[in-house]
């Protein structure tokens, strides 16, 4: 098809707005200043190794690949089965169940945070680290209910039967016919769920305590009380790990698979 | 008792929709028969209270003498050929065949050496490092029949299966499948909406409607003499008369005197004729005749066929002979071609 | 497949959510509406204090404007990118999921660098000596909206894009064989039917913007609250868990509302009658 002009200009313009900011903290991390500055006078690394020095951000970065990752997991073990009994069975307000399971989406994070830490953490008396958990938890349920849902949805069930026919009985039948081919949805679900959660925020805003802070959470807090390049330093490394982790993504699922 | 007996089934869906009413069929050793009826009949209902997929809320299915209503799917033993073949896509043809086997924990040797046998029955050996999406309608239809055949079923379920292939190849896999089923020996049971591909096939066909069978017969007698206005309309009988029965006579409203030779039953009141039986009067002609002004034509190949409208209403005539529309013509029903139905 | 067994299937995911959503959620929110003369007291007085007003309101506002502005542009650039060859379809779609990728406060933080008083945009307007002192972008309303816009933009683009694939070229071909222009066979075939997803993208940037929290903590401040940020200040800084509370199911039902009034905006546009939400 021929190509408008008009049209064109206009991606341009849309797509300039998107990439520049972030092509401004790329730039501003390799600036040899103690203050922001762009276009940088000189240049130097000092920001990158100021990083890796700082304990807080360490510790953080573990806590919310531990979370992210647990959350992920639980998701998946309670997620999977749920998604399957869904698309399978002919339960009655199946829809009704299936908008439970969706529901954590309707609730704002800031609330969830809210919630969990004034019911689990201060009435229950739960560790702040399993509120965080429960936390996460809703934001990746959601994510593993829908895409592998989807994927179900796609599936050729005779499939199942025609293993069942051979003799498999039905729990066998499901992890040896069923989860080998969604097996993408099953990888695009856990990809999704397991970043979203590590760069959520509002859920865990209120679910913090002492040595329990994510790291976008102290990230936030650095800035507020800090302006120097550490912050874009760190943006560059996380940027250059989702490069890495979309190509990766793109070469085994495509890259649509995160554009659920 | 019958090798494999349905009795009495009955499956309603939503607790109201009544889907099979009153199930019964008889299907001895070593045949072939045919599900045939149009979509929403019941067939593949019925198909699927065979293999276990539905437990039916009344009646039993025996096969072999033995109560097989609750055993659940896996454990019956009977190979099933789907629609759309349901291959599993993550294995290779060769496991794909070998799976059954491998779920039955047979030793290593004992299953190459079946696999390959019947890889060579259905003449596959050369794809049997090939997975399923890299392989035509045809080639994966076979698997099918390879992966179903493999475990020694009881039984064969055939669902469909030929209804995705093209019309060519629908051919030569009926007359394979038939082979293959002959050569074996194994029951089979075969669902389908096509009556051509079914009459071709089978050793006898239950003809299917709402629920019920409404006539089971071989191909042959199906044919020539279907018993109700259902299964004749279904197979092809396109021009049907209410008739009246006056001695040995019958009587259309309008006069018309037919004599028919066919046996019929007690009740069975309504003519039916296929288009290419009719033929045109001889002049003096009056017995088993019809008088009607010719309508649309339609070019079939080898005939015309004529759209005629007779005070019996439209028939369908196929003949060589050329009229115009508007024209009348006599329409002669043998009383040997003439076919007597319930309604 | 049993009935009994689908059961077994979806209980722990019900107890987990019953125990760590429902139940906290019900604690938390039944003690804001308590029986007797007048249960929803405390939503009246919030929504008759000027200040508490001022906060819904702004919440409110920069919704219904950064949707507008992720619509305007994001729609034009979906359409683009749905034409595009199947290479650059990839590149821009990657191009656009990246900023999804990454964390709201690296995308907030660019905006610091770019809106602040030694911010890009001072620094470039002193330079060339259009102002002398630096002028106030950051922590306005205006910051939150180009945030929340910068924000939520890819997500409605990847959202519309992805309806729009699905429509064939040939229906664009069909529109101007029957003599419309490119223009008018876009807003009368593709824009209608890639309502849904448009619909849909729409609820997802307004609810977003209405309860994100990151954006408008770092570019708006505390003199310029949203619901998200007023709750945590309520909750937090003021020890006024009550108050947090009523915030709390405001912004629920807010969101609900939004939810169910684009879908049934959504259902009486969509004249092909299927649910496509």
């Amino acid at each position: 098809m021929r190509k408008n002009k008009l049209l064109t200009l206009f991606a341009v313009l849309v797509f300039a707005f998107l990439i520049i900011p972030l092509v401004i903290i790329t730039v501003t991390a390799f600036g040899g200043e103690s203050a922001i500055t762009f276009p940088i006078k000189s240049f130097s690394l000092k920001w990158f190794v100021n990083v890796f020095t700082m304990k807080s951000f360490r510790t953080s970065f573990l806590t919310s690949l531990e979370i992210a990752l647990l959350a992920t997991v639980i998701a998946m073990i309670v997620g999977i089965p749920a998604a399957y009994a869904l698309a399978r069975s002919g339960m009655r307000g199946k829809g009704i169940l299936k908008s439970v399971f969706l529901s954590p989406t309707i609730v704002p994070g800031i609330v969830i945070g809210f919630v969990l830490y004034q019911f689990l953490v201060l009435t229950l008396r739960i560790p702040v680290f399993a509120g965080l958990l429960a936390g996460h938890f809703m934001v990746t349920l959601p994510y593993i209910i829908r895409v592998v849902g989807s994927s179900l949805d796609q599936f050729d069930f005779s499939i199942e039967e025609a293993a069942w026919s051979l003799g498999c009985s039905k729990g066998s039948a499901f992890f040896k016919v069923v989860l080998p081919n969604i097996t993408s949805g099953i990888s695009a679900a856990f990809m999704l769920a397991f970043i979203n959660s590590f760069n959520n925020i509002p859920v865990s805003m209120f679910l913090s305590g002492p040595g329990v802070s994510t790291f976008p959470a102290t990230l936030m807090n650095y800035i507020e009380y800090n302006y120097d390049p550490t912050v874009s330093a760190v943006s560059v490394i996380l940027m250059a790990a989702t490069v890495l982790i979309m190509v990766v993504v793109d070469k085994t699922l495509g890259i649509a698979a995160l554009a659920k | 008792m019958a090798f494999m007996t349905l009795n009495n089934i009955d499956v309603f869906y939503d607790k109201k929709k009544q889907v099979l009413k009153g199930l019964n069929l008889e299907v001895e050793e070593g045949e072939l028969v045919s599900l045939l009826g149009p979509s929403g009949c019941g067939k593949t209902t019925t198909l699927r209270v065979v293999a276990g997929f539905i437990e039916p809320q009344n009646g039993t299915f025996t096969l072999d003498g033995t109560d097989l209503t609750k055993v659940p799917v896996h454990k019956r033993n009977f190979g099933l050929v789907f629609q759309s073949y349901a291959l599993f896509p993550h294995l290779s043809v060769y496991d794909n065949v070998a799976f059954g086997l491998k779920i039955r924990k047979m030793d290593k040797a004992e299953i190459d050496r079946k696999v390959k046998n019947i890889l060579e029955i259905c003449d596959l050996t050369e794809f049997a490092s090939r997975f399923p999406h890299q392989m035509s309608g045809g080639q994966r239809q076979r698997v099918a029949l390879a992966r179903a055949l493999v475990i020694e079923p009881k039984l064969l379920l055939l669902d469909e299966p030929l209804s995705n292939l093209d019309a060519k190849l629908r051919i030569n896999m009926r007359v394979e499948i038939k082979r293959l089923q002959k050569k074996l020996g194994i029951t089979t049971l075969f669902v389908t909406h096509d009556q051509e591909e079914c009459f071709s096939i089978s050793d006898k066909v239950a003809v299917m409607n709402q629920g019920i069978i409404e006539q089971y017969d071989t191909p042959e007698h199906i044919y020539r003499h279907p018993k109700t206005q259902f299964v004749a309309r279904f197979i092809g009988f396109e021009n049907f008369l209410h008739f009246r029965k006056e001695g040995n006579l019958y009587c259309t409203d309008k006069g018309a005197v037919f004599a028919v030779d066919t046996d019929s039953e007690e009740g069975a009141l309504m003519g039916t004729i296929r288009p290419d039986d009719i033929e045109i009067a001889r002049e003096g002609q009056k017995d088993n005749v019809l008088v009607g002004t010719v309508g649309v034509r339609t070019f079939l190949g080898k005939s015309y066929q004529y759209e005629v409208n007779t005070e019996a209403g439209k028939f369908l005539v196929n003949t060589n002979s050329q009229y115009k529309e508007g024209e009348k013509i006599s329409l002669y029903l043998p009383p040997e071609k003439l076919i007597l139905v319930k309604e | 497949m049993k009935k009994s067994s689908a059961f077994i299937m979806v209980v722990p995911g019900l107890v987990i959510l019953a125990v760590c959503l429902f139940l906290p959620l019900l604690r938390v929110i039944l003690p804001t509406i308590p029986a007797g003369e007048y249960p929803l007291s405390s939503y009246v007085e919030f929504f008759t204090d000027e200040y508490y007003l001022k906060i819904f309101l702004r919440t409110v506002k920069v919704a219904v404007i950064t949707t507008a502005v992720c619509m305007a542009a994001g729609v034009p650039t979906a359409y683009f990118i749905s034409r595009c060859g199947k290479k650059w379809r990839g590149i821009l779609l990657a191009v656009s999921i990246f900023p999804m990728m990454t964390n709201s406060v690296i995308r907030s933080f660019a905006w610091i660098n770019i809106l602040g008083s030694n911010g890009i945009i001072n620094q470039f307007l002193i330079a060339i000596g259009l102002i002398e002192k630096p002028i106030q972008l950051l922590y306005t309303d205006f910051a939150i909206i180009i945030g929340s816009v910068y924000l939520f933009l890819p997500l409605m683009i990847v959202t519309v894009a992805g309806v729009m694939e699905n429509i064939g070229d040939d229906m664009m071909e069909a529109a101007q064989s029957l003599g419309a222009n490119r223009l008018l066979a876009f807003m009368k075939v593709i824009f209608p039917m890639s309502l849904p997803g448009i619909i849909v993208g729409g609820i997802l940037v307004f609810t977003g913007t209405l309860t994100a929290y990151t954006t408008p903590q770092l570019l708006g401040g505390n003199r310029n609250m949203v619901m998200a940020t007023f709750i945590y200040q309520r909750a937090m800084s003021v020890g006024d868990w009550q108050g947090a509370a009523v915030i709390a199911m405001i912004m629920i039902v807010v969101t609900l509302v939004v939810i169910k009034g684009f879908n049934a905006l959504a259902s009486r546009l969509d004249r092909r009658g299927g649910n496509h939400a």
